[in-house]
C-alpha cells in the first residue's frame, strides 16, 4: 500500500511535470510537499536544458516538425525544470497555433520558447508577447489586419479563446479590438529558397495602425493593442476563464472549452479560490499555481485527468530511461503521440485539442497500450534495469501481492483500483512467489518483472495523469 | 615542407558560394580532391549523403549534383549521423558516423570500400566519433566525443593509442568535435564543450591551448571545426558564435569571418523558376543571408582557399587567402615593444 | 443518376497521393509548346507518351491505368483545385480533407460521410484506414474509424512475440477493463475506458479472421501502396461491412530528382490499382467498388532544374466497373496569360464538386452538408 505523502508527491509531479519514477520519489520522500512545490514553481533554480547539445546532435530539426516535436518530448523527459516544459505545453493547448499553415518552423519553435520563458509570469505579459508573436500573428491573420481593411480573426479569438470566453463581450468589442491591433505584424523573412528559412520578427507599422477613438468593454480612448490587453486582464471573466483552463489542464478534466459558457465548472469553489489568487496577484500565473497545487482539491483530484499523448509518451520514456544526448530516432516519440491523436506543434484548430476521455478511442487506446508495452520490453533499458535491481534488493522472495504493490510503487506510485489489483495478483500468482535469491534464476525473475511492468502500464489507471 | 619565416598578409577576400538547399542540405564537412572536386558531407535528421560539386558550377542542370553517394541507413556505405570527412592521398573518403559508431571508407564514386569501429569505451571502441584526420604517416585520429578522448588508429582501424578523458585540465576534453593534423604531424582538437582548441604532438603530448568561453575575439562558443594551413595559421569554426576565426601558428588572433555569401550559380538558376520566392526576397531584408549560421567545419586547401560548411544555410562559403611568404632577409626582427614611430 | 442496382452496398476506396502529384506529368499535354518549353528538365518525352488524343497522353509508367482507361473504367478529372490554392502541404491537405479553404476546419469529409452511412455507429469497421494515425479527412468527434497498420498483426500487445505471452496479456487486459464501482466522473471515465478496451478486443477478433479467409491468385507488388490495396481487398472480401477504405501513397513532393521519383511512383500506383482491380474481378467483387484518387495540389508549370515546386490545378481519378471512362472538366489552360500568379495552372473544377459527385452519385448520401455547399458535379457513373 502506498504512503500518502509519496502519493501526493507523485501526483504533483505527474501534473506539474511528466512524472517521477518510484526510485526518484523515494529520494524525495524525506522532503516536505511545500518544499518540493517551491522548487517546482521556480524552474530557474535548476540548470536549463543543454540546448548546445541538442543543436549539435539534432541541428537539423528544422527539416520537419516531427523532429522539433520529437526533440520537445526529449526535453520533457530530461528537463530539470519540468514545470517550464509543462507550462509551455499548457499555453500550447490554450493558444493553439498550428505550424501547418505556413510550415515556418522557426516561428513555431520560438513561440514555444516564448511560452517557456514567460509562461509562469504575469498574464498581461503573456498576452502581450502572444500578440507580438509572428507564429500567432500569421496563424490568426493579423498580418492581414490593415487600417483600411481590418481582419477580425485575432481580435475575436483573443477574446473568445485566449482570455474571457464567449458571453462577456459584444461583436462591437471584437471589431474594436481588431482595429486596435492593426499594424501589429511581422517583417517578411527571407524565403527558404535556396538557403534555408529565417526567423520572422515582430514589427509595429504605425502607418497601418488605426489610431482613432475606440470604445472597448465600456472604456473609450485611442486604444492600441497594449491598451486592449490592459482592459482584458482587468476583467473578472478573464481571471475565471484562465483559471478554469489551468484547472482543466492541471487538476481535473472539464468539458470541452466550447461548452464552458453553458456548463458550470465541476468544482466551482476551486475556480473561486484560484480566481481570487489571480486577482490578488494581478494575474501572476505562478501565484495561482501555488494556491492550486497546495490545495486539498488538487490533492484529492488523483485519477481525475486522462493523460494527453505527450504526457503518456514522456512519462513512459522517463520510466524506461533514455540518454541525455537525444537519440537519432526521436521522431519515434512524435510519431507515437501522432498515432495517439496529438501532433505537437499542430493542434487541429485554434480551439486546441479535445481533452479528457476524448483522447481515447479504440485506435488511440491501442496505440497507448502498445507503445508503453513495447518500450518496457527491453530489460536492458536504464530505467527498467534500475527497477529490476531495486526489486532484487528486497530480500529472498516476494509474494504475488508484494510484487504487484512494489511494482506499482516503482513505476511512479500508481494507485490501483481494487479490481485491477486483484486481477494482477491473480495473474502473477500463476507463477508463484518471485524468488530473488537464486541468481541462476535471475533471467526468469527479470522476465517476470518486465511482464508485470508491462501489465501495469497497460491498465486503465496508467491512462490517468 | 617548411613554413615561411613570415607573411605579407595581403587580404582574405570572399571567393564564392557553392551549393544550395536540396543539393547541400546541412553541410557538416567539406573535402577537396586533387582534381578540384569539392566533396560536401550533408547531414539529415536521420541520414546523410556526400555531394560532389565542381569548383566551377555551371549553374544549370544542378540535377546532376544531387547527393547520391551514401544513402540513409545502417548498411555498408550508408549513414545515419555522419559528422566529418577526410580524403587520404589515395583519394579515399573516410567518414565518421556518430550514431553508427564507425568510420566508413568509400571511393570517390561512393562505392563502399570498408568500415571499422565498434561501440564501447574500451581501447579502439567508439562512442559518438566526430572529427577525423590523417597524418603524414597515415595514422588516423578520431575525436571520440562521448568518450571524451582522441584515439589514434592505422588506416585499417587498428588501435594505436589514445589520450584524454573528461575534464577541463590540459589534455582533457569535454565532447571534442573537430580535429586536424598539420604538416609537422601536430594534432589540433576542437574541445567543443570546453570552448577551446588544444594542440598536441602526434603522441598526445599537450603543447598549448587556445581560447576560452565567450564572444570576444579569440574566444569561442562551442567550436566545432579546426584546420591548419601550410603557413601554420589555425582556423576555427566558432559554431555557436556563427563565425570563423583565424590565428597564427602561435595562437595569436588574426581575423574573423562572419560570412559574405552570394547566391551560388545553381541558386540563381533555381530562383529564376520561382516567381513567389523572387517576390518574397524583394520584400525581405536580405542582409542576414550572407552570414554564417552554425558553421560546423572549416577546411583550407593548398591553394589557400578556405571552405566553410555553413550548416544552417545549406551551402559552402569559400574565401581566398592572399599572402606572400617572406624569408628572414625580407622582414625586420621582432622588436621588444610596439612603436608609434613611422618612417 | 445511376444507382447501384446490385444488392451489395457501394464501397468507396480513397487513395491519397501525398506530397502533390504532378498532374501535368501524369496526363501530359505532350503536343503543347508551352509544356515543352516550361519543363526542360522534367518533361515527359514523346516516346514515353501513350496518347489519349493528339493533345493529351498518359505517362508510359502509368500504362496499367491507360488500360483501365481504354476499357472505359477510368474517369480523369482534369484541373481539380479551389480558389487561391494553398501551397503548404499541411494546410493544403487540411483544406482538401475538411473542405474548408477559408477557415481551419475540424471535421473531415470522409468522417462526415461515415456519420451519414452509419449514424448509430453499429459497425466499428464502417470506415477502415490502412495506416497508423488518422488523416484529418477521417477525423471528427464521435466518429469511429478503424486504423489498421498491419492487418496480419493487428490489435493489442502486438509487440509481445510469443503467442502464449501475448494471449496471457490480452486475457489480463480483458479482466482489468471491466466496470468499476467508483462513483462520479472518475468512474464514468473508467467505465468508458473499459468499454473502449473491449471494443478494441472485439474489432481485433473480427479482423484477425480476415487473413485466413483470403486466397488470391494475384501477386500484389511489394510496395507500400500495393500492400495497402491488398489489405483493402482482404477486408472487403471478408464482408466486414466496410463502406469506405482509405489508403495513402507518399513521396510525391519531388522538388528535386523528379524524373526517376515520379517514374517509380507512377509505376507503383498503377500496378497496385491494376492488381487490385484484377483481384476483385477474380472474386466477383468489382462491381461494388469505386476508387477515388486525389492529391493536395498540382505542381508548378515550370520546372526548377531538377523537379517542380508546389503549384495548383491537380487531377483526380475515379476508377471502377461502374465508371463511365473519359476526360472530365477541362484541362487547365497552358496559355501563359491564364496562369495563376504568373506560374500556376488555374483550376477548372472545384475539388468539393468531385467529392460531391462520389458522395451523391456513388454512395447516395447528401453532399451539401459534407462538402459545405453546392458545387458543380461531373457525371462519371453508368
Amino acid at each position: 500500500m502506498l504512503d500518502r505523502h509519496v502519493e501526493d508527491i507523485a501526483h504533483l509531479m505527474r501534473r506539474a511535470g511528466f512524472g517521477l519514477t518510484g526510485l526518484e520519489l523515494e529520494s524525495h520522500a524525506g522532503r516536505s510537499y511545500d518544499e518540493i512545490l517551491e522548487d517546482v514553481l521556480h524552474p530557474e533554480r535548476f540548470p536549463a536544458a543543454d540546448d548546445d547539445i541538442y543543436d549539435r546532435y539534432q541541428g537539423t530539426v528544422d527539416e520537419h516538425e516531427v523532429h522539433s516535436a520529437g526533440l520537445w518530448i526529449h526535453r520533457m523527459v530530461h528537463t530539470q525544470r519540468p514545470l517550464e516544459e509543462k507550462i509551455a505545453l499548457f499555453w500550447h493547448h490554450v493558444f493553439a497555433t498550428g505550424m501547418s499553415k505556413g510550415e515556418h518552423r522557426h516561428s513555431s519553435n520560438r513561440q514555444i520558447d516564448m511560452f517557456r520563458s514567460v509562461g509562469l509570469g504575469n498574464f498581461r505579459t503573456i498576452l502581450l508577447e502572444l500578440s507580438m508573436d509572428p507564429a500567432m500573428l500569421y496563424w490568426l491573420d493579423n498580418n492581414e489586419n490593415h487600417k483600411d481593411q481590418p481582419n477580425e480573426n485575432y481580435g475575436r479569438e483573443l477574446l473568445e479563446l485566449f482570455s474571457m470566453g464567449v458571453g462577456h463581450y459584444s461583436e462591437q468589442d471584437i471589431k474594436m479590438a481588431a482595429r486596435a491591433f492593426t499594424g501589429w505584424t511581422f517583417k517578411q523573412p527571407i524565403p527558404q529558397y535556396t538557403q534555408g528559412s529565417y526567423p520572422a520578427e515582430f514589427v509595429f507599422i504605425e502607418s497601418d495602425h488605426d489610431d482613432s477613438e475606440k470604445t472597448f468593454l465600456g472604456e473609450t480612448g485611442r486604444f492600441n493593442g497594449q491598451d486592449i490587453i490592459d482592459i482584458i486582464v482587468k476583467q473578472p471573466a478573464t481571471a475565471r476563464f484562465i483559471c478554469r483552463h489551468l484547472y482543466n489542464f492541471f487538476v481535473a478534466d472539464e468539458p470541452q472549452v466550447p461548452a464552458w459558457n453553458q456548463l458550470p465548472p465541476g468544482d466551482p469553489q476551486a475556480i473561486d479560490i484560484m480566481t481570487q489568487a489571480f486577482k490578488d496577484s494581478d494575474g501572476e500565473i505562478r501565484a495561482v499555481l501555488r494556491v492550486m497545487f497546495s490545495s486539498d482539491f488538487f490533492k484529492q483530484a488523483k485519477l481525475r485527468r486522462v493523460k494527453s499523448p505527450a504526457e503518456l509518451v514522456a512519462g513512459v520514456l522517463k520510466l524506461v530511461g533514455t540518454e541525455p544526448v537525444p537519440a537519432s530516432d526521436i521522431t519515434r516519440y512524435s510519431a507515437a503521440t501522432t498515432f495517439m491523436g496529438q501532433i505537437l506543434y499542430d493542434p487541429p484548430s485554434v480551439e486546441g485539442w479535445h481533452t479528457g476521455h476524448e483522447w481515447i478511442d479504440g485506435g488511440t487506446l491501442t496505440e497507448r497500450v502498445n507503445f508503453a508495452v513495447d518500450e518496457l520490453a527491453d530489460k536492458n533499458r536504464i530505467g527498467v534495469r534500475k527497477i529490476i535491481e531495486a526489486l532484487e534488493t528486497q530480500g529472498e522472495s516476494l509474494s504475488p501481492s508484494e510484487l504487484v504493490d512494489r511494482g506499482a510503487m516503482l513505476i511512479g506510485a500508481l494507485h490501483l483500483d481494487s479490481v485491477t489489483r486483484r486481477a494482477l495478483i491473480e495473474d502473477v500468482s500463476v507463477d508463484g512467489d518471485l524468488s530473488l535469491s537464486s541468481m541462476g534464476d535471475s533471467a526468469n525473475a527479470s522476465d517476470r518483472i518486465v511482464s508485470l511492468l508491462q501489465s501495469l502500464v497497460s491498465c486503465r489507471e496508467y491512462q490517468f495523469a | 615542407m617548411s613554413r615561411p619565416h613570415a607573411l605579407l598578409r595581403a587580404g582574405f577576400p570572399f571567393l564564392k558560394t557553392l551549393g544550395m538547399r536540396r543539393v547541400t542540405n546541412h553541410p557538416t564537412d567539406v573535402a577537396v580532391a586533387s582534381d578540384d572536386t569539392i566533396y560536401v558531407l550533408n547531414r539529415h535528421a536521420l541520414g546523410g549523403h556526400v555531394t560532389a560539386l565542381p569548383f566551377v558550377d555551371p549553374g544549370e542542370n544542378w540535377d546532376q549534383y544531387l547527393p547520391r553517394m551514401g544513402p540513409d541507413g545502417w548498411g555498408d556505405g550508408e549513414f545515419i549521423w555522419p559528422v566529418s570527412m577526410v580524403l587520404d592521398e589515395d583519394q579515399t573518403l573516410f567518414i565518421s558516423d556518430e550514431e553508427l559508431n564507425r568510420i566508413t571508407l568509400i571511393d570517390r564514386e561512393g562505392a563502399f570500400i570498408s568500415k571499422w569501429g565498434e561501440p564501447g569505451d574500451g581501447d579502439g571502441e567508439l562512442k559518438g566519433p566526430a572529427g577525423i584526420a590523417i597524418d603524414r604517416d597515415s595514422y588516423v585520429y578520431v575525436a571520440d566525443a562521448l568518450n571524451h578522448r582522441v584515439q589514434k588508429f592505422t588506416k585499417q582501424g587498428k588501435f594505436v593509442m589514445s589520450w584524454g578523458g573528461i575534464g577541463q585540465g590540459d589534455g582533457q576534453f569535454n565532447m571534442p568535435w573537430g580535429i586536424c593534423v598539420d604538416e609537422n604531424n601536430d594534432v589540433y582538437v576542437a574541445d567543443w564543450r570546453n570552448d577551446r582548441i588544444q594542440k598536441f604532438d602526434c603522441e598526445g603530448k599537450f603543447l598549448f591551448s587556445l581560447g576560452m568561453s565567450g564572444t570576444a575575439k579569440g574566444e569561442f562558443q562551442r567550436p566545432g571545426g579546426v584546420d591548419v594551413d601550410a603557413h601554420g595559421d589555425i582556423y576555427v569554426a566558432d559554431t555557436g558564435n556563427d563565425r570563423v576565426q583565424q590565428f597564427d601558428q602561435n595562437g595569436r588572433y588574426l581575423e574573423q569571418f562572419f560570412g559574405d555569401a552570394t547566391l551560388s550559380d545553381m541558386s540563381r538558376s533555381y530562383l529564376m523558376t520561382n516567381a513567389q520566392s523572387l517576390r518574397l526576397r524583394e520584400m525581405s531584408e536580405l542582409e542576414p543571408q550572407k552570414r554564417f549560421r552554425s558553421p560546423r567545419a572549416v577546411r583550407v586547401d593548398d591553394k589557400g582557399r578556405m571552405f566553410v560548411a555553413d550548416f544552417k544555410s545549406y551551402r559552402v562559403q569559400v574565401y581566398q587567402k592572399e599572402a606572400i611568404p617572406l624569408d628572414a632577409s625580407q622582414i625586420a626582427q621582432v622588436p621588444r615593444s610596439p612603436t608609434l614611430f613611422v618612417n | 443518376m445511376a444507382l447501384n442496382a446490385d444488392s451489395k452496398n457501394p464501397v468507396l476506396v480513397v487513395v491519397q497521393l501525398t506530397g502533390g502529384n504532378d498532374f501535368m506529368n501524369t496526363i501530359v499535354p505532350y503536343s503543347s509548346g508551352v509544356y515543352h518549353d516550361s519543363r526542360p528538365t522534367v518533361r515527359v518525352s514523346e516516346d514515353e507518351i501513350i496518347p489519349i488524343d493528339n493533345e493529351l497522353g498518359f505517362y508510359s509508367k502509368a500504362a496499367p491505368l491507360k488500360d483501365l482507361y481504354d476499357q472505359g473504367k477510368m474517369a480523369i478529372v482534369q484541373g481539380v483545385g479551389y480558389p487561391d490554392s494553398n501551397r503548404s502541404h499541411f494546410r493544403g491537405m487540411d483544406i482538401v480533407h475538411t473542405c474548408e479553404p477559408d477557415a481551419v476546419g475540424t471535421e473531415g469529409w470522409v468522417a462526415k460521410a461515415v456519420r451519414s452511412l452509419d449514424p448509430s455507429k453499429k459497425n466499428v469497421l464502417t470506415c477502415v484506414n490502412i495506416g497508423r494515425g488518422l488523416p484529418r479527412a477521417m477525423a471528427a468527434p464521435g466518429v469511429t474509424v478503424t486504423s489498421v497498420g498491419n492487418l496480419d498483426k493487428y490489435g493489442l500487445m502486438t509487440g509481445l512475440n510469443e503467442q502464449s505471452q501475448r494471449q496471457r496479456a490480452i486475457d489480463l487486459f480483458e479482466k482489468t477493463y471491466v466496470p468499476v464501482m467508483t462513483e462520479g466522473h472518475e468512474g464514468v471515465v473508467m467505465d468508458y475506458l473499459a468499454q473502449t478496451g473491449r471494443d478494441v478486443l472485439e474489432g481485433a477478433d473480427r479482423l484477425s479472421s480476415v487473413p485466413a479467409g483470403y486466397s488470391s491468385a494475384r501477386e500484389y507488388p511489394d510496395t507500400a501502396i500495393g500492400q495497402s490495396l491488398r489489405d483493402i481487398a482482404r477486408i472487403h472480401l471478408a464482408n466486414m461491412g466496410t463502406r469506405i477504405f482509405y489508403a495513402s501513397h507518399g513521396g510525391y513532393d519531388y522538388h528535386s530528382n523528379q524524373v526517376p521519383t515520379h517514374a517509380k511512383l507512377m509505376n507503383e500506383l498503377s500496378m497496385a490499382i491494376s492488381t487490385f482491380m484484377d483481384d476483385l474481378g477474380d472474386h466477383g467483387a468489382r462491381e461494388e467498388v469505386v476508387i477515388l484518387v486525389f492529391t493536395e495540389f498540382g505542381r508548378r508549370i515550370k520546372d526548377n532544374g531538377s523537379g517542380t515546386d508546389h503549384g495548383s490545378g491537380g487531377g483526380s481519378y475515379i476508377i471502377g466497373d461502374r465508371v463511365k471512362g473519359g476526360l472530365y472538366a477541362d484541362y487547365p489552360s497552358l496559355d501563359p496569360n491564364h496562369w495563376e500568379d504568373g506560374e500556376d495552372l488555374a483550376h477548372t473544377i472545384d475539388f468539393r464538386g468531385v467529392y460531391a459527385t462520389v458522395l451523391e452519385q456513388w454512395l447516395s448520401i447528401e453532399a451539401v452538408p459534407i462538402v459545405g455547399g453546392k458545387f458543380e458535379q461531373i457525371h462519371p457513373f453508368n
